[in-house]
């Protein structure tokens, strides 16, 4: 259940916009903050509702060392090979480096996201936490992005679902793991339907698969006995983002607010979570997450929150 | 006063749900979990972190990694806990004030499109204005090169000797007068049927065919070239690359984190954004264009007769569009060119007197 109203989020957002341009941008990781702040705190489960303990600190510093890492070398790395006046190995050799990295920032960004965001959760005062490797994730990239090379694209639905199982089956409410028992031939099937009719239905396909690919996903889903139930249909997909670019558009994005908030609505109202959930098992358990990752898909936005 | 609230307390150790009674007191909060014993919380060690909009309730938490937490759904209590502990202030919100919150907004609002204004009229010009000499011209030049293989590739330029020995002289009237530049300027004529001239970073400029054949005189040819040269003089490419990435982030900074549809309606603003941008560019290389000529002693009436032709040909030759849709005429443009001319008393000095221009322009 969510309790959310778009026009108090209009509100943080109107004063967040100020703050951040008279910063020049630095109140950006406060302004987030607030943000998430505010949709955890209206989210509400069995009568309690999510807290968000992130800082902007933590983003900030996340974001600095993101930037330091990865985005300063690829930066230079780009300049060396579309400015400098260098050899042409110099140049291939730039291109290599700065290919490279930023093909790894992706799994990274994904994991230290997920990391940082469900570290930073709570229900019940109980926190969220992510223990998986980031190493198993470039390596699910790496084989992924060949794969899906190689087959000319059919190998995706394969390598989306292994990574939504690294993703959910390292992912814990305190003391209790979340699974996820899809397979990738599951999805497979959907894709290839989606890629044949694409033409003829002029693309309105996709959105029926997107659909389905979250049922697939959710319904596999489970949280020690209990699991998850999403019935998200195409048609209310597609009506949900018919209206919601009507709004946008009309209102030139100041209806950003409420579109945000008709999204997490249709989410929950589409998902459930069904059978006994063994409260009295879970436990507190304290993990350490830095927020660089979550630094790094702020310019992405490749992670995606669970809760 | 009411003091004794009900609430939910959370021990942060286990997801138990234990529902409590409260007090408030002068220095802290006594707490009595169902089944547990009683226990203070002082003011000082507490913070709230939920229960500042309405609809949310009250969270209090104590502690460090692991606090414990307190959940009253009745905003009501923050009022009673201000009016029985007045001394411990912003600590804890005021629903008092969520009516002024209203006031604040619509303010931050008048304040959002002030600022946003301010940054877009002044601030971001006068960073490019800042910034773009500064940018070494070596880096320009090198971008430049890049550019100039797609734009002109080798094998679509025009060889032609005379045509050649032509643009380096009317480079070489153009920029004789002027101080001395850091640039090396190359005129570039393109086997292509488009009617159109392009300046791009570094000093090199490229004419079109279509464009050359167009011009009547080498005094028109001279005043499409002195405007693009006028481009690069002022680094016009190198300040639109810095006031399209900074419209970008005011944007960005105006709207949010945005995905999906509304990306694609932010690129179309941003092009709008950059369009103010590039037109008064293009008045800035009118006018300096037609100093130049002035300065070269050329007659200043090439430059305005060939815009005025372009400009009547405009709908009768679709080609004609295509350097008026990068070169938009403004009616005052004209205008402003014919004055700048007119108000000028100097004699005029004939450029390439041995040529005969119809020939020299069919060379390609």
């Amino acid at each position: 259940m969510f309790h959310g109203i778009g026009g108090t989020l209009f509100g943080i957002h109107v004063v967040n916009t100020l703050l951040i341009l008279v910063t020049l941008g630095i109140y950006y990781f406060w302004a987030k903050t607030r943000v998430r702040q505010y949709l955890a705190g209206q989210t509400e489960m069995e009568l309690d509702r999510f807290a968000y303990h992130g800082t902007a600190k933590e983003l900030l510093l996340g974001t600095l060392k993101a930037v330091v890492v990865f985005g300063l070398p690829v930066l230079l790395m780009n300049f060396v090979r579309d400015v400098l006046d260098v050899p042409i190995a110099m140049k291939v050799i730039a291109g290599v480096i700065s290919g490279s990295l930023i093909f790894v920032f992706f799994p990274v960004a994904v994991v230290g996201a997920r990391r940082y965001r469900l570290s930073r959760m709570s229900w019940r005062g109980i926190r969220f936490s992510f223990r998986g490797r980031v190493w198993e994730m470039i390596k699910i990239f790496i084989l992924g992005t060949f794969l899906t090379g190689v087959t000319l694209g059919l190998y995706y639905p394969f390598f989306l679902v292994d990574r939504q199982h690294f993703l959910v089956s390292h992912s814990y409410f305190g003391s209790e793991r979340f699974g996820f028992t899809g397979r990738g031939r599951e999805l497979f099937g959907p894709f290839v339907v989606a890629i044949l009719l694409t033409l003829p239905t002029l693309g309105l396909i996709w959105v029926w698969y997107v659909a389905r690919k979250r049922r697939f996903f959710w319904d596999h889903t489970n949280l020690g006995s209990a699991r998850f139930s999403c019935h998200v249909t195409g048609g209310a997909l597609l009506g949900l983002w018919l209206v919601n670019a009507v709004l946008l558009v009309c209102t030139v994005g100041i209806a950003w607010p409420w579109v945000r908030v008709r999204n997490i609505n249709f989410t929950y109202r589409n998902l459930a979570l069904v059978g006994p959930l063994d409260l009295a098992r879970i436990e507190q358990q304290a993990q350490k997450a830095g927020s660089t990752g979550e630094g790094l898909s702020g310019f992405f936005d490749s992670g995606f929150d669970l809760a | 006063m009411r003091t004794d609230w009900e609430g939910i307390y959370l021990d942060g150790r286990t997801a138990a749900r234990r529902s409590a009674t409260i007090r408030l007191m002068r220095e802290g909060i006594e707490i009595t979990p169902a089944g547990g014993a009683t226990q203070v919380w002082p003011y000082r060690e507490l913070r709230q972190t939920q229960g500042f909009y309405s609809g949310e309730q009250v969270r209090l938490e104590r502690g460090g990694d692991l606090p414990e937490i307190l959940l009253v759904s009745d905003t009501a209590f923050l009022e009673s806990l201000h009016e029985t502990a007045p001394h411990v202030g912003p600590r804890f919100h005021d629903p008092g004030r969520r009516r002024a919150r209203i006031r604040w907004t619509i303010v931050a609002a008048a304040g959002v499109i002030a600022t946003a204004a301010a940054i877009y009229f002044w601030g971001i010009p006068a960073l490019a204005a800042l910034v773009a000499p500064r940018v070494p011209v070596t880096w320009e030049e090198s971008v430049g090169r890049a550019a100039i293989g797609h734009l002109a590739p080798a094998a679509r330029r025009c060889g032609d000797a005379d045509l050649a020995r032509a643009m380096d002289e009317i480079v070489r009237r153009l920029t004789a007068p002027g101080p001395p530049s850091p640039y090396t300027f190359r005129v570039s004529v393109v086997n292509r049927p488009l009617v159109n001239a392009l300046a791009v970073p570094g000093g090199y400029v490229v004419v079109f065919r279509g464009l050359l054949e167009q011009t009547a005189t080498p005094e028109e040819m001279a005043g499409v070239v002195a405007h693009e040269l006028q481009h690069v003089l002022h680094r016009h490419a190198t300040r639109a690359v810095i006031q399209d990435a900074s419209t970008g982030l005011l944007l960005m900074a105006l709207t949010g984190d945005v995905t999906g549809p509304l990306a694609y309606g932010l690129q179309t603003a941003r092009t709008l954004g950059d369009l103010r941008y590039s037109r008064r560019a293009e008045e800035e290389a009118d006018t300096e264009g037609m100093k130049m000529m002035l300065a070269a002693r050329l007659d200043p009436a090439g430059m305005t007769s060939f815009f005025e032709r372009i400009q009547k040909e405009e709908g009768a030759t679709p080609k004609a569009l295509t350097y008026l849709s990068t070169h938009p005429l403004a009616a005052d443009r004209l205008q402003r060119l014919k004055a700048m001319a007119a108000a000028w008393t100097g004699t005029p000095e004939p450029l390439l007197p041995g040529d005969r221009w119809a020939d020299v322009a069919k060379r390609c």
